[in-house]
């Protein structure tokens, strides 16, 4: 790998395109450098422009197993990090009560007892109790891999707190184990959809790539990556389409989630070119919101016109 | 190189953009590995370690733009072949020979090596412009050759100059335009932004009813940040209000797999109430702007604050919370200040008219927030309205925006009513007011 750098990202961009996944520039220049860095990368965008597709597809190009934590409210470090096993320490602490018969026979008075119980091994709090969550897997991970943490804007803040620790240095303490420190440091994909401004120490120690909506190329090379079936002036007519209704004021503006769903449903009906009709029956599956469509089925005709040019 | 890199992360910070130095030295990292010769990379690299927001990338667009501006490489194919300058001899000073000789590059250079000799950074006002222009001149030695010039068109006798002074002569007007462009350019990196820093700081703390109407909208974005601010701070702490009493039924249940031992203790959760919070505003003429700022402050801080009505007065009362619940705030902020602005105020009548209103919705959980300058035009108090107030909600808050040492002078009645009040605040800043809101926020909640 100690070709320039120029060089590594447009191996990045090709790696990704076998694995249909189109980047832009920007998006191999940050796995590039986060891989050279060691950082993790924290994505924005608006939902469906493939920020958790791209973890993915990290995983697959680097040949790494991907670990994914999705992030909701209330999401804390039991469920994240670790947990310790209660009902098999349960169950430990019920032998070694039967145990305890042995270990303590033929002591003398109290004191006696009590130093041979200190000298009996403890392993109340150790490994073999301990649960560990996709955070720490991915840490203890030997191989390495691809970490996901996805939508982190919807934990809570302390979660980000937790975070800090393995995000910085890739190590947890564990206050009854001592530090863990990961072997192999693994790849880290964070992304948010912006429900909430994400804590500025937690940005400051990602690297931070932000992807928008495609432009018609990308957007037309993505789908040709994508429903490779498209009619070549399917694909563009479509795209164009597309972008029209993202320069409309609607309530959810479709993304390339829904541009590769709709290019779907359109092979599926046949269809090698756009009209009118075809565009007002497949609207929802472009629109979420029925407000939406109702707004756009007046505009169908003029975008349909202006997806030909 | 470091250095570049050093002025380009100051060059960010005047456009706002934080930059830590964390994020400076991940930066530098990046750029030993990278390097500075591939433009698009540079960028790209540099957008993702150094700004952390959509509207930071775009600012950082602008501001890589303006920073690394390209070398109009092709001004370099100008003839410089010095077989067209035969009277060399004549000309002696540095500068012509650079002028004559060196590329744009190099010419570029040098203008920045006179720049940072005379400090360019400092650059904080646009007057300075010019100041900076003739010292980055003076120090490349424009004097001399205008000197020299001179002479030269002395010594020849003819009437037409010759083509060495004429090419000298365009050339130094050439450098004038780019060491102004430079100068231009450098300001726009150093200098303004730190004045709008300034300028912020100085709403801040200058007293609000003294703020120039045209700076609203500037005043505005600030009170929002500000605002932001509060939320960001409130919210968070309100989470901490959630550690409720042990839930004893859910936690048997959940537990029968421990053979009936507690281990997983369940917690029955508080529900968080947010805090009603209801504001009377004086907008009578002296008290008005002040007004303004706090509802603007208020109706930014939704996000923590759900419930919160709006009522104005200067004689009469009425209610204004769905003008500004709409959306844009200037506007509403103007006809709710038209429709019930301007009279004189009477304190008696707002009260009576705010009992009549909503007595009914205060309970243990609103606080009342009153602006004003409790200034009656000497007309009665009814400070047993206020009382009625008092004792049915949480709390009761005064802001006055007058100076303590004003207040129970002349026609202000400030000691009757704050007898009824919880307490009762000086707030002529938004400082102060910033302050007091946060008070508010951490006893609402």
């Amino acid at each position: 790998m100690s070709k320039g750098p120029a060089k590594t990202i447009i191996d990045i961009t090709k790696g990704f395109a076998k694995h249909q996944y189109i980047c832009s520039e920007e998006i191999s220049t940050a796995i590039y450098l986060a891989n050279e860095l060691d950082k993790p990368v924290l994505i924005e965008g608006p939902p469906g422009v493939g920020k958790t597709e791209l973890a993915n597809t990290a995983a697959l190009y680097y040949k790494k197993a991907l670990l994914r934590l999705q992030c909701y409210e209330g999401l804390d470090e039991t469920k994240a990090l670790y947990e310790w096993r209660y009902g098999k320490q349960l169950l430990y602490t019920q032998i070694l009560k039967e145990q305890m018969q042995e270990v303590l026979e033929g002591a003398k008075g109290l004191k006696d007892s009590l130093d041979r119980l200190m000298e009996f091994e403890d392993i109340f709090f150790s490994e073999q109790f301990l649960e560990s969550r996709p955070l720490l897997q991915s840490l203890t991970s030997e191989e390495g891999n691809v970490l996901l943490i996805d939508e982190v804007d919807k934990a809570d803040e302390e979660f980000e707190a937790l975070l800090l620790e393995i995000l910085s240095e890739f190590q947890v303490s564990i206050p009854e184990l001592g530090v863990k420190k990961a072997q192999v440091k693994p790849l880290v994909i964070l992304t948010s959809n912006n429900s909430r401004e994400i804590g500025d120490a937690l940005k400051r120690r990602c690297l931070h790539l932000y992807i928008p909506f495609p432009d018609a190329k990308l957007e037309r090379d993505i789908i040709k990556a994508r429903v490779p079936e498209v009619s070549k002036k399917l694909q563009v007519q479509l795209v164009n389409f597309v972008q029209g209704l993202r320069e409309l004021d609607l309530k959810k503006l479709p993304a390339i989630s829904e541009t590769i769903d709709w290019a779907k449903t359109l092979i599926l009906l046949n269809a090698d070119e756009l009209n009118q009709e075809l565009a007002k029956n497949t609207l929802n599956v472009l629109l979420k919101h029925q407000q939406d469509i109702d707004v756009v089925q007046k505009e169908v005709p003029r975008l349909v016109m202006a997806s030909d040019a | 190189m470091e250095r570049v890199l050093t002025d380009f992360v100051k060059a960010l910070r005047n456009s706002s953009i934080r930059v830590s130095p964390a994020e400076t030295l991940d930066a530098t990292e990046v750029l030993e590995k990278i390097g500075y010769d591939n433009r698009e990379l540079l960028k790209n690299t540099l957008s993702i370690t150094l700004s952390k927001t959509p509207e930071e990338k775009e600012k950082f667009n602008d501001c890589f733009e303006d920073f690394f501006r390209e070398k109009l490489s092709s001004d370099d194919n100008e003839i410089k072949d010095s077989q067209q300058v035969p009277a060399e001899q004549k000309i002696n000073s540095e500068l012509a020979q650079n002028l004559l000789q060196d590329s744009y590059a190099d010419i570029e250079l040098s203008i920045s090596k006179a720049g940072e000799e005379a400090e360019i950074r400092e650059i904080k006002y646009f007057t300075q412009r010019a100041v900076f222009s003739r010292r980055i001149l003076d120090l490349m030695g424009v004097a001399n050759l205008e000197e020299e010039l001179n002479l030269l068109g002395q010594l020849d006798k003819s009437e037409m100059p010759s083509d060495l002074e004429q090419k000298l002569r365009n050339e130094l007007t050439n450098l004038r335009e780019r060491v102004s462009d430079y100068v231009q350019q450098q300001f726009l990196l150093h200098g303004d932004v730190s004045g709008e820093q300034l300028r912020e700081q100085v709403f801040k703390s200058m007293n609000m009813g003294q703020i120039d109407r045209s700076y609203l909208h500037e005043v505005h974005s600030l009170v929002r940040r500000m605002a932001k601010k509060l939320a960001n701070m409130h919210s968070r702490r309100k989470k901490n209000y959630r550690r409720g009493k042990l839930d004893i039924r859910r936690t048997i249940r959940d537990n029968w797999v421990n053979q009936g031992i507690l281990f997983n203790l369940r917690w029955s959760y508080k529900k968080v109430d947010k805090p009603k919070i209801l504001v009377i505003c004086d907008v009578s003429g002296s008290v008005g702007s002040y007004a303004r700022f706090m509802l603007m402050f208020l109706f930014s801080l939704t996000e923590v604050v759900s419930k919160i009505r709006a009522f104005v007065f200067s004689s009469h009362l009425g209610e204004v919370t769905d003008e500004f619940k709409g959306g844009n705030l200037e506007n509403s902020i103007e006809t709710a200040l038209s429709k019930y602005g301007g009279g004189s105020t009477d304190y008696s009548h707002a009260l009576s008219d705010f009992v009549s209103l909503c007595i009914d919705e205060i309970d243990k959980k609103t606080t009342v927030v009153i602006l004003g300058d409790a200034r009656n035009n000497f007309g009665p108090e009814k400070a047993d309205l206020l009382k009625s107030v008092y004792e049915r909600s949480k709390q009761v808050y005064w802001l006055n925006p007058e100076g303590k040492y004003r207040w129970n002078t002349g026609d202000s009645v400030m000691n009757t009513y704050s007898a009824y009040c919880t307490k009762v605040f000086e707030c002529g800043t938004l400082v102060q007011l910033e302050r007091v809101i946060s008070t508010l926020l951490k006893t609402a909640i």
